[in-house]
């Protein structure tokens, strides 16, 4: 009995296991048969695959605009969608077989990228190139020794000066802005003069056109042409000359780091503030709220008060060549994505300008208008990877600065927070 | 659980019978059911082993392919042979330990040896490739064309190349550049060849097809220069300015003759300069001894393990006494509304950490912070360096206590209470009894908990994060912020200094700090051991 009941329970388990194993062949077949071929580059009528990284609000419209050039080229494309910053980081995990031929980027990403080897140079057509901000292009290139584009831009984004028409006059000049907004100031108390977003982390970024508007920068430039991250302008002598303006407006409460992103918005939508610093990605929420307002650029401090750009494009990987795709991936980037009407599209699908010459003249938003017109003279971040030993560093010296009683004097901050920069990168 | 169970029962007259409930549910399994259930769970493993050979094998890693293989035999043969039983308790644990604590402790170590951070992401021949990709340049009256791939008579691939200024057409082989007449062919209004004597145009799936052949595809065009394929319709004329020399593993660059030579550390190197990308490789005890060397690391290391220990242990131990202390006081049965106060000092428990931080971090704002505006303070909670210390230990406190008063009530019910009331007997006070009999005796069952919550907080990098960011920056301090614990120090390193991520540092750094974590605890269990005695 006993071992009739156990050479039972083996032939059971031996005909489950091979079928099992048979179910399993079956359903490893096709992605085996996928990734034995494709670094072949096989010519058999196997639709070849672009596959493209994108983020949630661009998915469709990469779909749509991807979809129309691959129906052109007889080719597929398999659009994935990516939570945006782990487009960056992920690209240096994944492996070949999952991996993207062609990804959405952000420009400052590009140094990390290349340097890493992830991403591939692209050369652009000059007619191409003709159509493309060049400040655009420069956002994208990078190289210490050869510098060369990583990228085709796509859409371009910045902060501007926000004014509620209602609370405020479009200020005229710097000294206006900082009358009109100390006078608001003192009008009711929970009244801010500019929402400006900091916080206790600090917030280098939004703090960028008081920044190059007292003559600061990031990193210079050397001979070549490329970011030298050796040049620190956070204790530049032109900008350190003009610092004690910032213990000034600290003095005033012009400006206050306690302020964070949450205390800007809700004082702006609230009347509270009638100058706030931020973004396209708030215009529908100004809107709902119901406040009349028109976005220009900082007025000039010292020098024009730019902001930093973002500029976002699309790439090409090193998987492309891996799967053989390449060309058609080049193809794809440097050519179709570069056409105005693929990126108004791209443009029009989370609110940002085009980088495109000609489509940003059929941009007809009103605010988008504004906020394009605030990016004259604009700085792009800086694409360097070095630029990641600067963010915490340049947001905690405006921190420090700007915190009301007991801050430090903005020469002493900005000093030493250049100097902890250079310690960082090494 | 077995011997708890039965030691609970008094003992049944038919003692073969007297099994606890595990067992029973143990037992019940073991008939026909139970070999289905086996047999199924079996199979369905064996299943994913099998598909997962089949792409091992693909991907040629036999090594893997073997284990993989083996281990599934040998349970296989464990579960189905009647011998073995203790094996087959023991196995299940077993794999759960290997996958999730044995191996990320060996990845973690091995990563810890290598070179493994931003520049430093692809293999060595990946890296030289990039490198003479990267290094390509337009030479100043380099050229550009608009390109049309074809084939030629014999079915070998051309470009044809219409000069982008010119306008004059060739057609580009591996030999070189040769003209073509004008009457020879047709152009659309790009200037793109649509058809050319002799010469079939690649359209379509054939255009596709050859994509490798074309992105690898050069035309030379004198010296160094060639014409090279950008895409399905560009061509350019392009000029190395670095060499590779297989033999020597050395780059030269071409203009002025600097020669590149690895380091060993996965870069190619000429003084100061390095070749982008680099490739990822092992380089021994270098993150090692960079924490003890780097002044970035080793300065302010000492302050913030200093501040690292005493916040866990605050916490904790502040924690502890007014968790206690809630539970003593709560701990009397006739007291009204006792269930809604346990409730309510178990909500901070109930409620996501991360956004009790992030609720926090609002209330404890400087100017518009709740906390500030109501008691009409202006304590500089997060702004200040001292400050800020007060805000993190409070918050921590503050979560952490329901953990304790819970821990607590549970400890004390377990307390005899003879006990108590044979001390009460013999004259002691209320205090005297706390001290002497009930903390004692919590302690013993507290002491592991403790331990644990102290490794917990010492590494509880969210809520450094979260509640100051680490900050606020002190002022001469470098990198390190007021707040900062080993773990978001550690962050700031590896990922937000140099050129950003550096997995290796981080990975160094954190076998650091689990040994510092593994000997503090090591030497209280140790130490508890003595309070285990009283019991």
């Amino acid at each position: 009995m006993k071992s009739t009941r156990r050479i039972t329970a083996l032939v059971v388990a031996i005909a489950a296991t091979a079928l099992a194993a048979v179910a399993g062949i079956a359903s490893a077949a096709p992605a085996g048969g996928m990734t034995a071929s494709a670094p072949a580059g096989s010519t058999s009528s196997a639709a070849t695959t672009v596959r493209i990284w994108t983020d949630g609000d661009r998915k469709a419209a990469v779909d749509r605009v991807a979809g129309a050039w691959a129906r052109s080229r007889g080719v597929d494309v398999e659009v994935v969608l990516k939570d945006f910053g782990s487009i960056r980081n992920d690209l240096s995990k994944v492996t070949a077989e999952t991996g993207p031929d062609v990804i959405l980027g952000a420009h400052d990403w590009t140094g990390e990228l290349a340097a890493g080897g992830l991403v591939v140079p692209l050369t652009l057509k000059t007619t191409v190139k003709a159509q493309l901000p060049s400040y655009t292009l420069n956002a994208f290139s990078y190289g210490t020794a050869v510098k060369r584009l990583y990228g085709t831009p796509v859409v371009v984004e910045n902060i501007g000066l926000v004014v509620n028409t209602k609370l405020a006059k479009v200020p005229t000049s710097f000294a206006n802005l900082e009358q009109q907004a100390l006078a608001f100031k003192k009008k009711k108390s929970g009244n801010l003069a500019i929402a400006v977003q900091q916080g206790s982390g600090g917030d280098a970024y939004h703090m960028y056109p008081f920044f190059s508007g007292l003559g600061g920068y990031v990193f210079g430039t050397t001979r070549a042409g490329t970011l030298n991250p050796k040049d620190i302008g956070l204790k530049s002598p032109k900008f350190l000359a003009n610092a004690p303006l910032i213990d000034r407006w600290n003095k005033e409460g012009l400006i206050n780091s306690k302020i964070d992103g949450t205390t800007a918005q809700n004082a702006f939508l609230k009347g509270q503030a009638a100058f706030w610093i931020t973004g396209p990605w708030n215009i529908d929420t100004i809107k709902k709220a119901g406040i009349k307002f028109k976005v220009v650029q900082v007025p000039r401090i010292k020098y024009r008060s730019a902001p930093f750009l973002g500029v976002n494009g699309f790439m090409v990987t090193k998987f492309a060549a891996q799967h053989g795709v390449q060309s058609l991936a080049k193809d794809l980037v440097t050519s179709y994505f570069a056409r105005p009407s693929a990126q108004l599209a791209l443009s029009q699908a989370n609110g940002r300008y085009p980088a495109n010459i000609a489509a940003g003249k059929l941009v007809t938003d009103t605010y988008l208008k504004q906020f394009g017109a605030a990016s004259v003279g604009g700085v792009p971040m800086p694409n360097i990877p070095q630029m990641a030993s600067v963010w915490s560093e340049l947001g905690g010296a405006w921190v420090k600065s700007t915190k009301g009683s007991g801050a430090t004097r903005a020469r002493t901050s900005f000093t030493v927070a250049a100097r902890n920069i250079a310690n960082k990168i090494g | 659980m077995t011997s708890t169970a039965a030691r609970t029962k008094p003992p049944a007259a038919a003692p073969d019978i007297e099994w606890g409930m595990p067992s029973r549910i143990i037992a019940s399994f073991s008939g026909t059911a139970g070999l289905i259930v086996k047999l199924a769970l079996l199979a369905l493993m064996n299943a994913v082993v099998v598909w997962a050979a089949i792409i091992l094998a693909q991907q040629q890693k036999w090594i893997a392919l073997v284990v993989v293989a083996a281990a599934t035999v040998a349970i296989d043969l464990v579960y189905l042979s009647k011998r073995s039983v203790p094996l087959k308790f023991l196995i299940p644990g077993t794999v759960f330990l290997i996958v999730f604590q044995v191996i990320p402790i060996l990845y973690t170590v091995n990563v810890a040896f290598q070179q493994y951070s931003v520049g430093h992401i692809v293999t060595r021949d990946e890296a030289i490739t990039a490198i003479e990709q990267n290094s390509l340049e337009q030479p100043p009256d380099g050229k550009t064309y608009t390109m049309t791939p074809a084939k030629d008579a014999s079915g070998g691939l051309v470009l044809l190349l219409a000069d982008d200024q010119s306008g004059n057409v060739f057609v580009g082989t591996r030999d070189g550049l040769e003209s073509l007449p004008k009457d020879a062919l047709k152009r659309d209004e790009f200037g793109l060849v649509t058809a050319a004597a002799g010469y079939k145009i690649l359209k379509g799936q054939e255009l596709v097809g050859i994509d490798t052949a074309l992105s690898n595809y050069t035309v030379p065009t004198g010296g160094s220069s060639a014409i090279r394929a950008e895409g399905l319709d560009t061509a350019l004329e392009m000029r190395p300015t670095l060499r590779y020399d297989e033999q020597a593993n050395t780059f030269t660059r071409i203009s002025n003759g600097t020669v590149f030579r690895d380091d060993g550390k996965g870069s190619f190197v000429a003084g100061e300069e390095e070749l982008e990308p680099g490739w990822r490789t092992y380089k021994g005890f270098a993150n090692f001894t960079s924490i003890a060397t780097d002044p970035l690391i080793r300065k302010p290391f000492l302050r913030v393990l200093v501040w690292t220990v005493g916040f866990a242990v605050f916490t904790v131990l502040a924690s502890f006494f007014i968790g206690l202390f809630l539970a003593i006081v709560l701990d009397k049965p006739d007291m009204r509304f006792r269930k809604l106060y346990r409730a309510l000092i178990f909500l901070p428990f109930a409620i996501p950490g991360f956004l009790v931080l992030l609720i926090w971090a609002g209330l404890l704002n400087d100017d518009f912070g709740v906390a500030n505006q109501v008691f009409h303070l202006h304590i500089p909670w997060l702004f200040d360096p001292w400050w800020a210390k007060v805000s993190v230990i409070m918050v921590g406190v503050w979560m952490t206590v329901p953990y304790f008063f819970l821990v607590s009530l549970g400890a004390l019910q377990s307390i005899p209470n003879e006990l108590v009331e044979a001390a009460r007997v013999d004259g002691a006070g209320p205090f005297q009894v706390f001290r002497k009999i009930t903390l004692p005796l919590l302690l013993v069952a507290v002491t592991p908990l403790l331990i644990a919550s102290f490794a917990f907080n010492f590494n509880d990098f969210g809520k450094i994060y979260l509640l100051t960011g680490g900050g606020p920056a002190s002022e001469d301090q470098g990198v390190a912020g007021a707040t900062d614990i080993l773990i978001s120090y550690t962050y700031k390193l590896a990922f937000a200094a140099g050129k950003g991520t550096d997995y290796a540092l981080a990975s160094t750094v954190s076998i650091f700090i689990f040994l510092i974590v593994a000997l503090i605890s090591t030497v209280l269990f140790w130490r508890s051991k003595s309070l285990e005695s009283l019991s």
